[in-house]
């Protein structure tokens, strides 16, 4: 195993990935620490009920960790993870849709603050996410990636294979079917 | 609802997941999985390149097995005179030849030009013609 290289918080992506190509864990525990929260909003926003988003989030950086020579900077690593996350997503909806594995009940979440006010959010938030199961899964996935994580289009088509004017259509129709649900 | 309110609601979608995810033990058990199941990354190199070795095999066999089948034994052969060779020769040298073939066969079998009783008599072609008589 290489040597861990000295690292600040400004050292980019682009060095971690390196380093851990080059054996460097601590180069991989690093950019764990960068996008792994990013991408638990991610999956549970795009579905994955509270109790397997940890799980889900390890298998996606396991994947995405030992397929990095795929990577060819097409997009922000960021971007590449959270696409490796939703297929990660996808398997395990098959998964447990063959168990019959049923998620977490929303009640069951830990809630602080107004009891009135968490449970006017949690009813608009899971009218959303109950609308976003309803959208075809690349609309659900652009819109995700353009107003929950805040990428450009640009970048959303380079990580979807697509360009950015479909993408942009994509996020049209997935905003007008959710307002229409979210009323 | 209007587009920025539902952006807004987006953003807050999933965070509380967000919130409760132990990121340290999360890379911590990332790292340790990364290393009890370490990348077969030779494996795969070595089987790649052993599918690639027997698709070679398979595709050179294939190759030698039709060549033979056009090119068959004795087929080159049907065709070519001996006579064709011996374009180069002179009338004397031909009789030289025929005379060794008088050794060999026997002088009935020999398809001679009708109203000639003597090699001697004949020209270059007509020797020829003789030669390719015998070839059959």
């Amino acid at each position: 195993m290489a040597n861990p290289l000295p690292r600040t918080d400004a050292a980019p992506d682009a060095a971690l990935i390196a380093a851990w190509r080059d054996g460097d864990e601590q180069a991989a525990a690093e950019l764990v620490g960068r996008h792994a929260r990013p991408l638990a909003r991610f999956l549970a926003g795009a579905g994955a009920p509270d109790a397997d988003v940890d799980d889900l989030v390890q298998e996606t950086f396991i994947r995405a960790f030992r397929s990095v020579d795929r990577f060819r900077g097409q997009c922000q690593f960021r971007t590449w993870l959270l696409t490796i996350g939703s297929n990660v997503l996808k398997d395990f909806g098959r998964r447990a849709a063959r168990r019959k594995v049923l998620p977490l009940d929303e009640a069951v979440r830990d809630v602080t603050g107004d009891p009135h006010e968490h449970a006017e959010a949690r009813e608009t938030e899971a009218l959303l996410a109950a609308g976003l199961q309803q959208l075809p899964r690349l609309q659900r996935e652009v819109f995700l990636l353009r107003a929950q994580q805040g990428l450009e289009y640009e970048e959303i088509a380079a990580a979807l294979a697509t360009t950015p004017g479909a993408a942009r259509v994509h996020y049209h129709h997935a905003v007008r079917r959710l307002k229409e649900i979210v009323k | 609802m209007n587009d920025e309110k539902l952006e807004n609601l987006a953003k807050r979608l999933g965070s509380g997941a967000a919130a409760r995810l132990d990121v340290d033990a999360t890379a911590r058990k990332v790292v340790e999985r990364l290393r009890e199941q370490p990348v077969r990354r030779l494996v795969w190199v070595q089987q790649t390149w052993l599918r690639v070795a027997a698709a070679l095999v398979i595709v050179l066999g294939g190759a030698m097995a039709v060549r033979q089948s056009l090119i068959r034994p004795g087929s080159a052969h049907s065709a070519h005179f001996v006579a064709d060779d011996l374009n180069d020769l002179s009338a004397d040298e031909l009789r030289d030849v025929l005379a060794t073939f008088d050794e060999l066969i026997s002088t009935d079998s020999v398809a001679v030009p009708e109203g000639s009783t003597d090699l001697h008599e004949l020209d270059a072609q007509q020797l020829r013609a003789v030669l390719r008589a015998l070839e059959g």
